[in-house]
């Protein structure tokens, strides 16, 4: 163990981001309040949960731009099982989950077994995914869920809203799987050196189908949370939220020519993109400076991340 | 193994674009009230107050205001005109400071992280555009628990979720104007077309909706071809316009633009397709973007009311709110230069009936 293996990207982003909650505390009293902390946890909730499975893509070196999509399909569908087809509404979220699933399967067959590029297949999906729900629901909004389902976006337990309960569990089990297991390890091959990868006997394809899946599902619990915080369902739902998700992922570390990034790297990336939109607002800056200071702080901390990477490897 | 999937989601999406091809009328589902063919007015039916009440707010009569103004979006000629009157509003009180914050782009997500960001920071009021009437209401009934006062203006949410709201022009009102002034530019038996944002958002739908029901009425022959969606995006409006133009031919004879972007948009997309004279543009839009295409006569008359003074009302209402001079069961606000603005639908405030700028009077606005 030398100091090397210290200046780690996510080193750096956590120092980063202590300084940046410093910086901030400062300019508001607000700031680093508790319920300011866990209702801005709350904020970027769904995001998060996308950002935890679009890490594994990333790692593969993959990406998959139909999450935002998949999230106004699924809301989209939810409602209309719900309300248009009239199942019960356990039954239509479970279902919803599906759709969202299955959506994300298409998207790893389509890059697997037809070696369509991951960027233009999931941008076509994109398109479709998209296109689907505003086809199906007819620019027509489901309103009035019973009072229970609020719980998932409004709710809290043990005075934490249960959205970031979803998305701590989340985080904790996709490090596990990252970080730990023969999963994991396949997915850092792939991202490393497909061919290497296929031709050390690993199960290429059926690893990208299962993150593509994962992608599809954590982007319909997102849905579900989404619907259930703005009590309605829209078919533009999500839109622009494949973005947000990329960057903090990149943010966190993680390499889009794929083979390296963790998900604390990833969590750290969401922090430190989320308390610069709070933290910037609450001490007076405009929104439009928010996203000013974050593409600086992109670029900032893949520069340093690049140094330090370099440096590890001479 | 691999085909199932792919056949089951083909099948889905074709499913999806054959139910998209069906009528789509962009209109919400909610009940119409035409006015009369003629010039009659509307008789207009006395309401309780519905709008909703503020807990634990402070004493802030006569007080300095800090109040933030969250429109649908920055960045565009009709919010950057609803900015203004709130600033000259706040200038002619003297104890309000109001800022103007939002998204880039008309996004329910971002609107809604403002809002709550900005209560957080701890202002006395909130003035609002509301992208979905129901999304922003968790968050506004949120304010409306911390003590803060919420006025919403141009595009309301649910009456529970604001104390109270300044509606421009009555949805009928508009939808008489623009049936009208088309239905007298191309004649009542013709094709026409609408340019509208979303589907989704509250009032081009309330304003779609109420447009059908009119024509239906005193214009039955007008026949509705397609409605588009295309944001409050320049460039999109454009090429859905040039697309309508082209689809339909000669059976199209006119578009309406329902937001500022999609009119002038509308305008130079049949300028550039050198339909101008045969294809009308009516719809809503602020004047400076619209001049040039109606000193060319391309387009004769542009539907809007004033949103400067929109934004002056709005600005005069929080503060009337908040020094306690509007209550629940008032039928009229005073609002500066305006003068005293009427009360309808228990907790709405009327700026006045719908403008037309032609050619005659377009150049004595600047906004």
């Amino acid at each position: 163990m030398n100091w090397r293996s210290l200046v780690r990207h996510e080193t750096i982003l956590a120092l980063l981001v202590v300084v940046t909650l410093v910086l901030l505390a400062q300019r508001s009293d607000r700031f680093l309040t508790l319920d300011n902390l866990l209702n801005q946890g709350r904020l970027m909730a769904e995001v998060g949960m996308i950002a935890l499975a679009m890490t594994f893509v990333i790692v593969t070196g993959g990406i998959d731009l139909s999450v935002g999509s998949i999230v106004g399909m699924v809301s989209i569908v939810l409602g209309v099982f719900w309300h248009d087809v009239g199942l019960a509404l356990p039954v239509a979220i479970v279902l919803a989950l599906l759709v969202g699933t299955l959506g994300g399967t298409v998207n790893g067959l389509i890059i697997t077994y037809f070696k369509v590029p991951p960027l233009i297949a999931t941008l076509a999906t994109l398109a479709l995914y998209r296109g689907l729900a505003e086809g199906i629901s007819q620019a027509r909004s489901v309103r009035g869920y019973p009072d229970w389902f609020f719980v998932f976006g409004q709710g809290q337990i043990l005075d934490v809203p249960v959205q970031i309960w979803i998305m701590v569990v989340g985080a904790i089990v996709a490090a596990c799987i990252l970080g730990l297991t023969v999963f994991g390890r396949t997915t850092y091959a792939i991202g490393s050196n497909e061919i290497a990868a296929r031709f050390s006997g690993l199960a290429v394809d059926r690893t990208k189908i299962l993150i593509y899946s994962a992608s599809g599902l954590c982007a319909a619990v997102a849905a579900v949370v989404f619907v259930s915080r703005v009590t309605t369902t829209r078919s533009d739902m999500g839109t622009g939220w494949e973005l947000d998700a990329i960057t903090a992922v990149v943010l966190g570390g993680t390499s889009i020519f794929g083979g390296r990034g963790t998900i604390v790297g990833t969590a750290l990336g969401l922090i430190l993109m989320q308390a610069l939109k709070n933290g910037l607002l609450l001490a007076g800056y405009k929104g439009d400076s928010t996203i000013v200071v974050i593409g600086a702080a992109l670029i900032l901390t893949v520069l340093l991340s690049n140094l330090s990477h370099r440096g590890r490897e001479t | 193994m691999i085909r199932l999937p792919l056949a089951i989601a083909l099948g889905i999406s074709l499913c999806g674009v054959a139910h998209a091809a069906s009528t789509w009328t962009g209109g919400d589902d909610l009940p119409t009230n035409p006015l009369a063919c003629d010039n009659t007015p509307a008789t207009v039916a006395a309401k309780p107050y519905n709008g909703a009440s503020v807990t634990g707010a402070p004493d802030r009569k006569g007080k300095t205001l800090t109040v933030v103004d969250v429109p649908k979006l920055i960045g565009i000629g009709y919010f950057n005109a609803t900015s203004k009157g709130m600033a000259d509003a706040a200038k002619e009180l003297g104890n309000v400071n109001v800022k103007t914050d939002g998204p880039t782009k008309a996004n329910i997500d971002d609107q809604i992280t403002f809002i709550d960001n900005y209560i957080t920071s701890g202002v006395d009021g909130i003035l609002f555009a509301a992208n979905d009437p129901v999304a922003i209401a968790p968050v506004l009934k949120k304010a409306l628990g911390k003590g803060i006062n919420v006025v919403g203006y141009d595009s309301d949410a649910t009456p529970d979720a604001r104390q109270w709201f300044v509606n421009q022009a009555q949805s009928n009102g508009i939808a008489k104007s623009l049936i009208d002034n088309m239905a007298k530019e191309v004649g009542e038996e013709a094709g026409v077309a609408i340019v509208t944002s979303t589907f989704t958002t509250p009032n081009q739908a309330r304003w779609i909706s109420e447009m059908g029901a009119y024509a239906a009425k005193c214009h039955p022959k007008l026949k509705f071809l397609e409605t588009v969606e295309a944001q409050e995006d320049n460039t999109l409006s454009f090429t859905q316009a040039t697309t309508l133009i082209n689809k339909y031919g000669s059976d199209l004879k006119g578009i309406f633009g329902m937001t500022s972007v999609a009119t002038p948009a509308s305008a130079e997309a049949v300028t550039q397709a050198g339909q101008c004279g045969k294809i009308a543009v009516i719809g809503l839009a602020t004047p400076n973007a619209m001049k040039p295409y109606v000193a060319k006569d391309c387009v004769k008359s542009v539907v809007l009311w004033n949103p400067v003074d929109l934004g002056y009302a709005a600005t005069y209402v929080l503060r009337a709110v908040t020094d306690g001079t509007l209550k629940p069961g008032d039928t009229s606000v005073k609002a500066g230069k305006l003068g005293d603005l009427q009360v309808i639908n228990g907790s709405e405030i009327l700026l006045g009936a719908p403008f037309v700028f032609t050619k005659d009077n377009i150049e004595k606005f600047d906004f």
